[in-house]
């Protein structure tokens, strides 16, 4: 798989699936099913650290989450140890419930993490900017431009310090840093004059819109009341018919404005992506594990998905379909370029 | 292609003209030097031709332009896009995409130019530029001079008819800065470019020059054929310093045009040295099998070097030799295998606050140290940082040196890039330091200024200490050099006098040497007259 359109609905679908499931198993196994397609790309780069740096990430997440969870809230039954009560914020039992909701947490954000990383890994800048419609351009450019600027912002950070430390600065107390952003934040914003000079003087934004701005934003303006006033139908009880067709016109009239402007923007791109079948083969095997992880979900056919720890703990149960399901992010394997 | 007539221009809060009464043509196909000392307007010159002066900067603006039949000042940036490419001084801040081949098409896309098309044109400028190996690198790993020809690429790939080249050579080595120029003028033959470039080292691009545009400190310009013009400037290259000095009437721009001058070749260096006052020397500093690899990558490799006290060592070498991390390994500042003992201790076992006592060390960028909101402030951070109390009239005493009494209250982000590097220069060396190494000092300087650092370091050198420079300026280098050492690919592959380094080893011949060979004369000052 290589086209970044096929990435990013790999990237959906895993997002998805990781947010609708709370069973510490199922993540687990999303977890381990991610680290295993990553490790595959790092050990292609001959960089075996990736396995290991971001198992310590997920550990780190999963036990500050847990510890965080535990210290704050403070509810359960099962009691390890009481910080005195007296103690501000976070006075009180430590129970088990409440570690074990924060390493659940833990787990989701760590997955969450690994699915970007991962996304990161296998496209560039340029493809992951070019995912986003060309009528939001300027929020591509402004996304590639954060996302260049923050290695060279890390680089000048260590020369500035070095240069601070030389001067005798031991950089120890929280004052000490001034010295350090101060110069970091004018050079970072002269660099970015010298920025919009370079683009402008490039011609970056110097086509006009052919979609007049008073079009697009009349169109939104109605759209938005039509669907406001649906909500409003559906709070007082009018049917259901009324609201759904307030909606469903809002968000046609937005549909429609969106494409009709995307496709007037001028915007060309330098690059192009081949479809291959063996995308369209990983994008049907995830859309087809994606709805069934939803029928199953909403047809309550599911259940071992919503594990809670409250009101009583209790061991995850775990279903053979979950499991499968919890291995989805690992379907472009195969199907990598070789 | 271009007509300025009477163009007076000021910055917003400012009662000063950077430019006053500019009067200035240039027919298409024309390199055009642009050049004055610090501060003078150069690039605002530049600046007033894209539109960019004054629609991004405001201001007061006066006068007509005309650049392809259009007024920048009336249309504005974004229409003379299609006309005027723009080359930054740092071109590392100018990239917008991380791929060279994508900012390259950066302008393209913008211009909604078909996909073939654009690949075609990218193709195109990649190869004229020798940038096609290249084309899906990542521009961070990229040399200095390699980085400086994307941005070239980019500007061009629009196809402009004026080039705009903010100092192009100010971070480049000898070799790296020669090719750029080399290929500043085969664009500028094959597709009849007017270019207009500003540089303060003249010596490197005046041989490929058809007109010079000097601006004076008052904002005032004087422009026409090279001849003409240097005949009245104080700050000349070597080559012009020492035709006039001959009373040669037309000046040669480049050294294979000067006439056969006769001398005693065996006349030793004149007076360039005379000011030292020998001090009995020792090591100072002593590198032993220093090799440091980051990333992979071996940037020194087995390098054995001291540096003696009461001398000027300077490193020279091509971009990515490996001098900055030289001056690095001896701050402590990267990993390194071997040993490297600073006045007797080993920089391993020695703690970064102890080491700073007896050594400063200028990094490449003087804004990264700079935060205060005066340079008298810089003075009183330093000494506070490390512990050390003066009067104000001893602080105001040891910035004189410097020539910036008469500015201790100014913002020191404000000031022009030699007092800049002055400012830092005291910053570093109040508490009074055994060694000093400074790193590229005259980016950016002009010969003034320049020569009032040369000053500076000669007078330390003869109060003993040690200085140990990094630069690419080999006219500065060899002014003031008591050692040399190259460095190429990691290694050493000379170290000895100037007199040798800069008139044998390839590459690295000043322009006097290059005038008289045969000779051990490395600037004017050496020549007999």
């Amino acid at each position: 798989m290589k086209h970044s359109k096929a990435w990013g609905a790999w990237l959906i679908v895993t997002m998805a699936i990781i947010l609708s499931t709370r069973n510490p198993v199922y993540l687990l196994v999303l977890l381990i099913s991610l680290l295993t397609l990553g490790s595959f790309f790092k050990r292609k780069d001959r960089t075996g650290l990736w396995l290991l740096q971001n198992l310590r990430f997920s550990g780190t997440m999963i036990l500050l989450s847990s510890l965080i969870n535990a210290i704050f809230t403070h509810t359960g039954k099962h009691v390890i140890f009481t910080i005195p009560v007296n103690w501000p914020l976070i006075g009180g039992p430590i129970t088990l419930e409440s570690l074990i909701f924060g390493m659940v947490n833990g787990l989701i954000i760590g997955s969450l993490y690994l699915a970007f990383n991962i996304f990161n890994l296998v496209l560039n800048i340029k493809q992951i900017t070019g995912l986003i419609p060309k009528i939001f351009h300027p929020i591509s450019i402004t996304i590639t431009i954060a996302l260049t600027f923050f290695p060279s912002v890390q680089q000048r950070a260590k020369e500035i310090r070095e240069a601070q430390l030389i001067r005798g600065n031991q950089m120890k107390r929280i004052s000490d840093w001034l010295p350090l952003f101060l110069p970091l934040l004018i050079t970072s914003l002269e660099n970015a004059i010298v920025l919009s000079e370079s683009m402008t003087a490039r011609g970056y934004h110097s086509q006009r819109s052919a979609v007049p701005a008073r079009i697009v934003t009349s169109s939104l303006i109605f759209s938005a009341f039509l669907i406001f006033s649906g909500w409003i139908l559906g709070i007082y009880d009018y049917p259901i018919l009324f609201s759904t067709g307030l909606y469903s016109i809002g968000g046609l009239v937005i549909l429609i404005i969106f494409l009709y402007a995307n496709r007037r923007v001028k915007i060309t791109r330098y690059h192009h992506e081949t479809w291959h079948r063996r995308d369209s083969f990983t994008v049907l095997l995830l859309v087809t594990a994606f709805v069934v992880w939803i029928v199953l979900q909403t047809g309550a056919k599911l259940p071992t998905a919503a594990y809670s720890v409250y009101p009583a703990l209790s061991f995850p149960a775990v279903q053979v379909e979950g499991i499968v399901l919890s291995c989805t992010p690992i379907i472009p394997l195969p199907f990598l370029n070789k | 292609m271009i007509k300025i007539s009477g163009l007076s221009f000021s910055y917003p809060n400012t009662q000063h003209n950077a430019l006053k009464d500019i009067h200035l043509t240039i027919k298409s196909g024309t390199l055009v030097l642009v050049t004055g000392p610090s501060g003078s307007g150069k690039s605002t010159l530049l600046r007033c031709i894209n539109g960019l002066v004054p629609h991004f900067s405001g201001g007061m603006i006066d006068g007509e332009i005309e650049v392809c039949g259009i007024n920048p000042i009336r249309a504005g940036v974004k229409a003379m896009a299609e006309c005027v490419g723009i080359v930054f001084q740092e071109p590392e801040t100018q990239f917008v995409y991380d791929v060279v081949e994508d900012e390259i098409a950066f302008s393209l896309e913008n211009k909604g130019i078909e996909r073939k098309e654009m690949q075609k044109r990218v193709s195109g400028i990649l190869e004229k530029l020798g940038l096609i190996e290249l084309r899906q690198r990542k521009i961070r790993t990229l040399s200095g001079g390699e980085k400086q020809k994307v941005a070239i690429a980019g500007a061009l790939v629009n196809q402009p008819q004026v080039l705009l080249l903010d100092e192009p050579t100010s971070q480049l080595d000898p070799i790296g800065a020669e090719q750029i120029l080399d290929l500043i003028v085969s664009l500028k033959n094959d597709l009849d470019l007017t270019i207009l470039l500003s540089e303060h080292r003249l010596e490197r691009v005046l041989a490929y020059t058809d007109i010079i545009a000097n601006l004076s400190q008052a904002g005032t310009l004087h422009s026409g054929l090279p001849d003409e013009i240097l005949r009245d400037m104080d700050q000349v290259p070597p080559i012009v310093t020492i035709a006039k000095h001959l009373g040669i009437e037309s000046f040669p721009i480049q050294p294979e045009a000067f006439p056969a001058v006769k001398f005693m070749k065996d006349i030793p260096p004149q007076n360039k040295r005379l000011d030292i006052h020998p001090v009995p020397s020792q090591n100072a500093i002593s590198v032993h099998n220093l090799s440091v690899n980051l990333n992979g990558t071996q940037i020194l490799d087995h390098v054995d070097l001291s540096f003696e006290t009461g001398k000027i060592h300077t490193l020279v070498g091509l971009n990515g030799a490996g001098k900055t991390t030289l001056l690095r390994s001896i701050m402590g500042f990267v990993p390194f295998e071997g040993t490297i003992h600073i006045l007797q201790q080993e920089v391993k076992q020695v703690e970064l606050r102890t080491l700073i006592k007896h050594v400063a060390y200028l990094p490449q960028n003087p804004g990264d140290l700079l935060f205060a909101d005066s340079v008298f402030e810089e003075m009183e951070i330093t000494l506070k940082n490390h512990q050390l109390e003066r009067e104000r009239s001893a602080i105001i005493d040891f910035i004189a040196q410097f020539d910036l009494d008469d500015l201790a209250n100014k913002y020191p982000r404000d000031l022009s890039v030699g007092e800049r590097q002055r400012t830092a220069l005291a910053a570093i060396t109040i508490q009074d330091p055994k060694i000093i190494l400074l790193d590229e000092p005259t980016r950016g300087m002009d010969y003034k200024a320049k020569r009032h650092l040369k000053a500076i370091l000669t007078a330390w050198r003869n109060r003993g200490k040690t200085i140990i420079v990094v630069t690419h300026d080999i006219e500065f280098a060899a002014l003031l050099a008591d050692k040399v050492t190259i460095l190429k690919s990691g290694r050493i592959v000379f170290s000895g006098s100037p007199e040798t380094a800069f008139t044998q080893i390839p590459g690295f011949r000043t322009q006097t040497a290059q005038l008289f060979p045969g000779t051990d004369w490395t600037v004017p000052e050496d020549i007999p007259f």
